[in-house]
């Protein structure tokens, strides 16, 4: 009799385990609210893209492929167990240095700078992959059973993970996402449930630092950015151009824009190279204040499950992981968002899901495949 | 996939069970006030965001004023005029003329509309369209600078163009003006030419308020005093169109101020004289290059500077043709070259000056010591010939260098040493730039012990010694150099930084920087030593060193030089250059060269000169007829045939 309950067990077990059960825990709506957003960028990239759409190498194409490998990288993410992550974070965390010294060494970018690294035709931004790793290796760090949330220690352990990574892509120079990095570790520590005093004393050591990065650290042209943020017509036709532009795009929509392809001729002509990071301003152009809205929805329904994914997990790995995601994105939104509508300084940062940017994409569905893989692989345990 | 998925059982590695965190350590909840807390930042941003996007869109206007917002109140450069150019006597030598430039701004070039546009517009300007996409590609700036298509455009195509501006997006007109030097060739060395800034050279004075198609001093004056010239652009607010098509220019932040003009202290008629004497001498002898210099020795004034071969600084003014340019570098005579301050040659026997001064001055010998001249020296088995071959015996000072003798110097420069004749040399301003205020300047070699050492990596052998006492072997100087220390030696030992320009004057004629003779460097010297050797530059003259020189109704003293470099010719000898520096005394007829007072020396360089006579004694002649206004031609045409005079004088 023992011997027959084994077996049925197992055979139980066999049968029960690999669809229904875990993969009923996928969160649907997550994926829909992402692709929602991708496939709105897409549109911006088809509409926008001119005369050449459909040509090999135009934006359009070029979004699509990364679509398709996003949804690869999401699906293989999500069906991974996170947990099997913890076991080799700290050669991630090296392949996460390792990247980054690359592309300071190697890499191109406009102006002098080292943001891509050409991989055969495509051109991928290494400091993208870099935000997601190191939302994992911090998860693990915080995760530590032996970590004690109320101590300074913990933070400044967190900090000292963070900084190389962070300075490395200060260097290339990408002050917006080394910025990122900042978000990450803030969101992070704060959901984690870190002392609120040692975040504060983070905060003052922050600030207190600010002068110190003014003068050694900024370039020439980031004082500039910032400084034209807030005085653009000081410097038109340089920095605040781009400024000046996107708020005259956005204007120019109304409650219920010009309609796709319809932006101001030559306005994407105008909007300067990383024009992909004004994007936003071309959507409010063309789809008016009910495409905003709707892009708005869509962000924060998106962060609404990326949270529930974190405080659903029910281990500490987890509920960072989500945190820093969550972190990550909703920084993202505001800064790029707040550039093109004029409440934020310029800074190279692309609006999640949206900007047709490689790395970003195939980063994003890396770190939501891994969220998924937090609702469909947690603990069947309660606290 | 059991491995990928895992199961709980698997699972008590790598992660522990949250609440079986080992002995002591709580087990760790989220806590919902962060998470409540974390939401509410995500509300009131999207808040935010969508509060600032519907002022934008719906509350602040809306589309109904997008229009009038779509302009730009811009700040723009005003140019200031350039600073004009005078000789010494008043005369214009540089005039701006307007000139229409058509340029292009990239961002306002849609690229779809890019290859029309450029169609159009070569075929107005007459250009090929690979070279309009060339000067566009090839801007510096950012797609928002203006980049320069064409100067100099013909007033009517302007005008087509300026009416054509609706199917020629992003293309301007603009009317700025270029240099228009009156004196062409004459004054090109001098004033130099202005030409559009580099893009290396753009990063480096964008904060000195240079713009991308600026343009600015390359060589001469123009490069010099470009500072004062340039005067300093002003600033309005302008009105642009959300394509940067200006509208209306709103007011003037600050006014440009034209820069300050500046007088030369050439005087056009001097140029020209000593043009001629130069034009007249290689034309005789067959030279292909020639400096010649005049120079007040009291002050360092440049009265006239003249290197031939030169080109006109209005082909550069008015745009040169890449043609062109890879034209005159590739000329063998380097007429964009100044042979007079940026190339040093072995001064000759001109050099003699330092070896005799030296000698004198330390007390190797004296005005009355006799040194016995003769047909060579031996170091070893090796000879130091003298130039005739013979010697003449006994000769003091006056002898030995009226006579230009060879010999004698070797003995001086023997006694100094390289490293006082090093001394001597630098005393005389050789071996650094004259600091003269042309840019380019070559600063001339002075070997000593150091020097050879550092250079060649061993010390100056005793031959070299004597090769160094007459300007031969590695003495290097720049005719302004040797002008410049000849100066020294007539104004009693004064080293001047040569000047050509005299005043700074400003756009309502009052005088910024007045006149004053800059003093580089007083020698220190025993008057009466440089007494003696000007005495004996005259005997140069009297004793007929320099033929008929002595026969003029004016006195002039000097010192011929010939220097033997370059390539050696099929029977292995070297091509000559000759050199003269002459002076005149105060009262030109009747002076002495006791006083240190001559207002005016005239130096002639003649490169490759295979000459009867020294060929720039005779042009030097030739200029002091023209000054002075004699009648009588002195001039002997036959000493500039071209022959085999090959002996050091």
């Amino acid at each position: 009799m023992g011997v027959l309950r084994i077996e049925s067990t197992r055979v139980h077990d066999w049968l029960a385990r690999p669809a229904a059960p875990r993969w009923r825990a996928f969160d649907i709506q997550l994926t829909v609210y992402a692709a929602a957003l991708v496939a709105i960028g897409l549109a911006m990239a088809f509409t926008n893209s001119g005369p050449d759409t459909l040509v090999s190498g135009s934006t359009f194409t070029r979004g699509l492929m990364w679509a398709g490998i996003a949804v690869v990288v999401f699906t293989i993410a999500a069906a991974f167990d996170y947990t099997w992550l913890r076991t080799f974070v700290w050669p991630l965390y090296a392949l996460n240095l390792a990247l980054l010294v690359v592309t300071l060494a190697v890499g191109d970018g406009v102006g002098g700078t080292q943001r891509w690294v050409l991989i055969g035709p495509l051109q991928f931004q290494f400091s993208e992959l870099s935000k997601i790793l190191t939302v994992v290796v911090l998860a693990n760090y915080l995760a530590s059973p032996s970590r004690r949330l109320d101590s300074f220690v913990t933070v400044l352990g967190a900090c000292a993970l963070i900084a190389p990574s962070a300075a490395l892509v200060l260097m290339q120079p990408d002050l917006g996402t080394s910025l990122v990095f900042g978000a990450i570790l803030v969101g992070t520590l704060f959901l984690s449930g870190v002392g609120l005093r040692w975040l504060g004393l983070l905060g003052g050591l922050a600030m207190a630092a600010l002068p110190v990065l003014w003068t050694y650290v900024l370039r020439d042209y980031q004082k500039q950015r910032i400084l034209s943020f807030l005085d653009p017509a000081a410097d038109p036709q340089g920095s605040g151009f781009q400024l000046l532009q996107s708020q005259v795009a956005v204007h120019a929509g109304g409650l219920m824009g010009t309609g796709l392809t319809n932006s101001a001729q030559g306005r994407l002509d105008l909007l300067p190279v990383e024009s992909t990071d004004f994007v936003f301003a071309i959507l409010a152009e063309e789809l008016g204040f009910i495409g905003g809205l709707v892009v708005f929805g869509l962000f924060a329904a998106l962060l609404w499950r990326v949270l529930a994914a974190a405080w659903r997990s029910k281990d500490p790995f987890g509920l960072a992981m989500g945190a820093g995601i969550a972190s990550m994105v909703l920084f993202q939104l505001i800064v790029n968002v707040g550039m093109v509508l004029g409440v934020m300084p310029i800074t190279g940062i692309p609006l999640p899901f949206v900007t047709h940017g490689g790395a970003s994409l195939v980063s994003l569905a890396l770190g939501l495949g891994l969220l998924q893989s937090i609702n469909v692989h947690h603990p069947r345990t309660s606290w | 996939m059991s491995a990928l998925v895992g199961g709980p059982r698997q699972r008590s590695w790598p992660l522990r069970h949250p609440l079986d965190l080992g002995p002591g350590v709580t087990a760790r909840r989220p806590s919902a006030s962060r998470f409540l807390a974390f939401g509410l930042v995500i509300a009131i941003a999207v808040s935010v965001l969508v509060g600032r996007l519907a002022w934008m869109q719906l509350l602040d206007g809306g589309r109904s004023q997008a229009a009038a917002r779509g302009t730009i109140v811009a700040l723009e450069a005003i140019r200031s005029s350039r600073g004009l150019i005078y000789d010494r006597a008043g005369r214009v030598l540089v005039a701006n003329v307007p000139t229409y430039t058509v340029r292009i701004r990239p961002a306002d070039l849609p690229l779809s509309l890019r290859e029309p546009v450029v169609m159009r517009l070569s075929g107005l300007l007459g250009l090929t369209t690979g070279e309009v996409n060339r000067r566009i590609d090839a801007s510096a700036g950012s797609r928002f600078d203006l980049v320069r298509i064409a100067s100099d455009v013909p007033e009517a195509t302007a005008r087509l163009i300026t009416e054509e501006r609706s199917v020629l997006p992003g293309v301007e007109v603009v009317v700025e003006s270029h240099r228009d030097y009156l004196a062409g060739e004459l004054f090109a060395q001098v004033l130099g030419y202005t030409s559009a800034i580099a893009p290396a050279e753009l990063a480096r004075l964008k904060a000195a308020g240079y713009l991308p198609d600026d343009v600015i001093g390359r060589a001469g004056v123009e490069a010099t005093y470009e500072r004062d010239l340039r005067g300093v652009y002003g600033q309005q607010r302008v009105e642009r169109d959300a394509s940067g098509r200006r509208i209306q220019i709103l007011g003037t932040v600050a006014d440009a101020l034209p820069g300050n003009s500046i007088q030369l202290t050439i005087d056009t008629r001097q140029q020209g004289l000593a043009l001629k004497a130069l034009r007249w001498g290689m034309a005789e002898a067959g030279l292909r290059r020639g400096v010649v210099i005049v120079m007040n020795p009291q002050t360092g004034e440049v009265l006239a500077l003249v290197s031939l071969p030169t080109y006109n600084n209005n082909e550069f003014a008015r745009g040169i043709s890449p043609e062109r340019y890879r034209e005159l570098l590739a000329d063998p005579g380097q007429p964009l070259l100044n042979h007079a301050i940026s190339e040093h040659f072995p001064p000759g026997s001109t050099y003699k000056l330092v070896t005799g001064t030296g000698g004198l001055a330390d007390g190797e010998i004296s005005e009355r010591t006799r040194l016995i001249t003769r047909g060579y020296l031996s170091i070893g088995s090796f000879r130091y010939p003298e130039w005739n071959g013979r010697g003449w015996g006994p000769l003091d000072i006056y002898g030995g260098f009226g006579h230009s003798s060879d010999t004698f110097f070797y003995q001086v420069a023997g006694m100094l040493g390289i490293d006082r004749l090093a001394y001597w040399a630098r005393q005389y301003g050789f071996g650094s730039p004259t600091e003269i205020d042309l840019p380019a300047e070559a600063s001339g070699i002075v070997p000593d012990n150091q020097w050879k050492l550092d250079t060649l990596g061993e010390l100056i052998y005793p031959g070299e010694v004597y090769h160094a006492g007459i300007g031969q072997g590695y003495d290097a100087v720049t005719p302004i150099q040797l002008i410049t220390a000849y100066a020294a030696l007539a104004n009693g030992g004064t080293v001047f930084q040569p000047q050509v320009v005299r005043e700074v004057i400003a756009p309502d004629g009052t005088i910024v920087r007045p006149f004053e003779p800059r003093v580089r460097h007083v020698m220190d010297v025993d008057p009466d030593v440089l007494r003696v050797m000007r005495e004996a530059a005259r005997t140069v003259v009297t004793i007929r060193h320099t033929y008929n020189l002595v026969d003029l109704p004016i006195k002039v003293a000097g010192k011929s030089g010939t220097a033997e470099f370059g390539q050696r010719d099929a029977q292995g000898r070297l091509p000559f250059h000759s050199w003269f520096v002459g002076f005149v005394p105060q009262d030109a007829a009747n002076g002495s060269f006791r006083n240190a007072d001559s207002p005016l020396m005239v130096l002639a360089f003649a490169y490759d000169s295979r000459t009867v006579g020294n060929a720039a004694t005779e042009i030097v002649k030739y200029y002091l007829q023209l000054h002075f206004g004699i009648d009588h031609d002195y001039r002997i045409p036959d000493l500039l045939e071209r022959g085999n005079f090959y002996g050091g004088n």
